[in-house]
């Protein structure tokens, strides 16, 4: 197993937001995680980041505790609800944030990031700066600059939310072309069924701080606590 | 309608705003050439040529400028060390309240503050002389109208830190540079590099215009300078008064070269500040 989380728990004051968290997933996998607001799925992804300090448990990556590594010595990227880019820098310069810090060659630089510029179809838009860019091209900044780092795992915080019908359409499409193309191993929190399925290898729903990962799409589907028989239903009944 | 309500508006914008400096600015040039005054008698360049030759008033300049900016310095500085240490403590609403205290002490308060505060025979020496430290009043070190301009540079500072502590607040909320610091340490940003590629160029990127005006705005200060600088070489304002107040009359002109002079390089300086800049297409 690739991630590996184990009887993680976090409280706020006196009430316990996250439960004896427990699940696995293999690389280069995604796994889909529904929920309803305020069910712990935000504070989940950032204890796995080390931004907020569990209570108890831990986590694995690849074999290895990284519960009490700082953030930036875990090699994973939690990429926010929102499309946070740096205001100061332009589109080519937030993706190569990362390469920066580590201090590479320039030339080394310029040809990933404009390798991963041409991945996201953002040619051409390089030297603009984020309020120059579209929602969608913000989005796919975003990725860019969390995918060029190679990170060994990618916690995504319902990335699409804030996006219009077809964007997010497209964005789904693309980020399914990225997991594959880059390796990548993700966490991907949706309110979305329709996107969890779509996007999920695994699927979990998560409820009042516990979570359930499922063993196939299958079970995920027919489990009746998950609202998925309602939407299938619902539209059924259209017919 | 809406038309006339906009020229209405300029109209009195040009009116209030443009007339008087315009005017003011038109008798200083006339002023500065011998054209108008009470013992002028004709165009001449004689009081420019004057001005520049004795370099007084560049000397003043120079002096204004390096007192302005290393009074900026400490605050803008201070200001970032303040948010970047205590913004939490900050956000609390009694310290909070506090900070905006100082923004509404005048100059001239600020400056007598100093003066009580800081002087041979003020606060300091008075405890200084009390501790047995310092002997006589002469062997407190000269705090206020002295060489260095320590005292216009402390009163700046009280005036101006306060201000920029709560520019950069408002600023480090909007900009959300919480989320962006935690954002560049998961990308493998260490905290160092978090305050140099992140907290810093976001703050003084957003903030670099006003800090310019506060530049421009501690150069041409007069009341500090006044109360607590030295004989010479004095602060811009304070020598462009000293002239135009003088006794001798011939002299008034000299005192104009130095005001047309300044306001000149200062408003060179907010034009090309205030240039229109170029928008993108989705840009809000």
């Amino acid at each position: 197993m690739f991630l590996e989380v184990r009887n993680l728990t976090k409280s706020f004051k006196k009430e316990q937001v996250v439960k004896n968290l427990d699940f696995t997933l293999d690389a280069h996998q995604t796994l889909s995680i529904l929920g309803k607001s305020g069910c712990g799925k935000t504070t989940m992804l950032k204890m796995i980041a080390g931004l907020v300090k569990p209570d108890n448990g831990e986590v694995l990556l690849a074999g290895e505790a990284v519960t009490l590594k700082k953030p930036e010595k875990r090699n994973i990227v939690y990429l926010y609800q929102e499309d946070l880019l740096f205001p100061h820098l332009n589109a080519f310069e937030n993706i190569a944030f990362g390469l920066r810090l580590k201090k590479l060659p320039q030339a080394k630089i310029t040809e990933e990031v404009d390798k991963i510029i041409v991945s996201l179809e953002l040619e051409g838009q390089a030297t603009k700066m984020p309020n120059q860019l579209s929602g969608g091209q913000r989005q796919r900044v975003s990725f860019g600059r969390a995918i060029i780092t190679n990170p060994s795992l990618l916690l995504l915080d319902e990335p699409f939310g804030s996006l219009d019908a077809g964007t997010r359409k497209r964005m789904q499409t693309l980020f399914q072309n990225l997991t594959k193309t880059y390796n990548i191993t993700s966490l991907f929190i949706t309110h979305d069924l329709k996107e969890a399925l779509l996007i999920g290898d695994k699927i979990g729903f998560m409820k009042a701080g516990n979570l359930k990962v499922y063993e196939d799409k299958n079970a995920f589907i027919n489990d009746t606590t998950t609202g998925v028989q309602e939407e299938i239903n619902f539209w059924e009944s259209l017919n | 309608m809406k038309n006339k309500s906009e020229n209405i508006s300029l109209g009195l914008f040009v009116l209030i705003g443009v007339v008087p400096f315009a005017a003011a600015f038109g008798y200083a040039i006339l002023y500065s050439f011998g054209i108008i005054g009470v013992v002028n008698t004709g165009f001449t360049l004689e009081f420019w040529k004057a001005v520049i030759a004795s370099g007084e008033f560049f000397k003043s300049f120079l002096y204004s400028a390096v007192i302005a900016f290393i009074s900026l310095l400490i605050s803008v500085g201070g200001a970032l060390w303040i948010i970047l240490k205590f913004r939490n403590q900050l956000e609390r609403k009694f310290l909070s309240y506090i900070s905006y205290l100082p923004l509404a002490i005048p100059g001239v308060v600020a400056a007598f503050f100093t003066l009580q505060l800081f002087s041979k025979g003020g606060f300091f020496s008075r405890i200084s002389y009390n501790l047995g430290w310092t002997e006589t009043t002469v062997e407190f070190p000269d705090l206020v109208n002295d060489a260095y301009a320590i005292g216009i540079i402390l009163a700046f500072t009280t005036i101006v830190l306060p201000f920029f502590v709560l520019l950069f607040m408002n600023v480090y909320k909007n900009e959300r540079i919480q989320e962006l610091s935690i954002l560049a340490q998961a990308l493998g940003a260490k905290k160092n590099q978090v305050v140099r590629k992140v907290f810093l160029p976001i703050l003084l990127q957003k903030t670099w215009v006003l800090i310019v005006l506060y530049f421009i705005f501690l150069l041409g200060a007069y009341e500090i300078p006044l109360i607590l600088g030295q004989e010479a070489p004095q602060m811009l304002s304070v020598l462009i008064i000293r002239e135009i107040k003088q006794y001798d009359l011939t002299k008034i002109s000299e005192g104009y070269v130095a005001a047309v002079i300044y306001t000149v390089i200062v408003t060179l300086a907010a034009i090309m500040l205030f240039l229109p800049k170029k928008h993108g297409a989705y840009e809000t």
